[in-house]
């Protein structure tokens, strides 16, 4: 014979079981007396746990009115930390009026953003149509919008320059001191 | 009972009343059904009166959650729950302590109020070891008689997962019972 578990007599015990489950634990609690001592303990547990149901004696009026003073209380403090703005404040925004606020705010941004847009960056130095590149006596020499640099050449003797289609000055020459060649091209862009 | 959350969600439906004398009306007529509810859960009055304060505050503070007045009555009922259910977790288990008031009753003799007193702390040993919603739900069914939809109901949860409750905490009920008396 296959007894039910506890949790079904548990829940036969409080009538909780659906009718088809109820239908066999009854038919099987009609031949198996250690079910039906099982249901009596839980029907007695029951019983007890009724007692529970007893309110105390306690002053009522006296709680009732401890208790409506601290709720007012209570709502009252809610009032004070509540945030000053609710979200009815913004009542006000809804149809046009949201739609027309949405679009200012909107125009607003896409003003700020088109105002503070990267500038373009400097043109390079060398693009510059003053730019002139030389060679000179001393070494090579790179004027600008009156500015100049020079590349000098120091310890050198006899020093052979060449130009270059693109935009280029080459200068070799020997170090009178050490003997090495030395090679420096110099290109505009 | 749900005509006055009715107007406390919206003024316009009753303009003359005022809004706290509305909120009065609210508590008065829902406190000794909320605090019963909450005391046959954590089972002292102390407690029971905090939480019956603290449901209430939160209920007016929310009442614009309620969008079915119908479900006015279960609504505040499940709030009154889960407060009483969170302070059982929080505190790990009910303390509880003999009323106080207990002396001014005059429909008990000392002997009575004694027997009583100690029946009581009886069977709430036997409900500490229920967890917080098995003792929820085993209140509700056994003490109050409400039906397992009706648990379901305050316990936001299926009547599937009240049932599992309700055996679980009755077996442990039964079984903590019979080691008492052996």
């Amino acid at each position: 014979m296959t007894h039910p578990g506890q949790t079904i007599l548990a829940l036969y015990a409080g009538e909780d079981l659906g009718w088809f489950r109820r239908l066999r634990t009854e038919r099987h609690l009609a031949s198996c007396s250690a079910c039906r001592a099982e249901v009596a303990t839980f029907s007695a547990a029951r019983e007890e746990l009724a007692g529970m149901s007893d309110l105390p004696a306690i002053p009522w009026s006296r709680l009732a009115a401890e208790m409506k003073a601290n709720i007012r209380l209570g709502l009252a403090a809610g009032e004070c930390v509540r945030p000053p703005q609710s979200l009815a404040a913004f009542a006000w925004l809804s149809g046009g009026r949201g739609f027309a606020a949405f679009a200012s705010v909107a125009a607003l941004l896409v003003a700020g953003l088109y105002l503070q847009r990267p500038a373009p960056p400097p043109a390079p130095l060398a693009a510059r149509q003053d730019a002139v590149l030389r060679a000179t006596a001393n070494g090579i020499e790179l004027n600008q919008g009156g500015q100049t640099l020079s590349l000098l050449h120091v310890r050198a003797g006899d020093v052979t320059y060449s130009a270059g289609a693109q935009g280029s000055i080459r200068a070799r020459y020997v170090d009178s001191d050490t003997g090495n060649v030395t090679i420096n091209n110099v290109y505009v862009q | 009972m749900e005509a006055v959350i009715s107007a406390l969600m919206n003024d316009a439906v009753d303009p003359g009343l005022d809004l706290l004398e509305r909120q009065n009306r609210f508590v008065s007529e829902h406190l000794r059904r909320i605090f019963v509810q909450i005391y046959r859960i954590v089972g002292n009055v102390a407690d029971a009166q905090d939480l019956t304060q603290e449901a209430l505050i939160k209920a007016l503070q929310r009442q614009e959650q309620l969008k079915d007045e119908r479900k006015a009555a279960h609504w505040l009922s499940r709030i009154a729950t889960n407060t009483a259910i969170d302070f059982l977790r929080r505190s790990g288990r009910v303390a509880y302590c003999e009323l106080e008031a207990a002396p001014e009753s005059h429909d008990e003799s000392p002997e009575e109020i004694l027997l009583r007193s100690e029946q009581h702390d009886y069977l709430e040993d036997g409900l500490r070891l229920l967890t917080a919603r098995e003792r929820a739900a085993l209140m509700m069914r056994d003490v109050e008689g409400l039906p397992a939809e009706e648990v379901a109901l305050r316990l936001g949860c299926s009547k599937a997962t009240v049932r599992s409750h309700i055996a679980n905490a009755r077996i442990k009920f039964r079984r903590y019972i019979e080691k008492r008396k052996a």
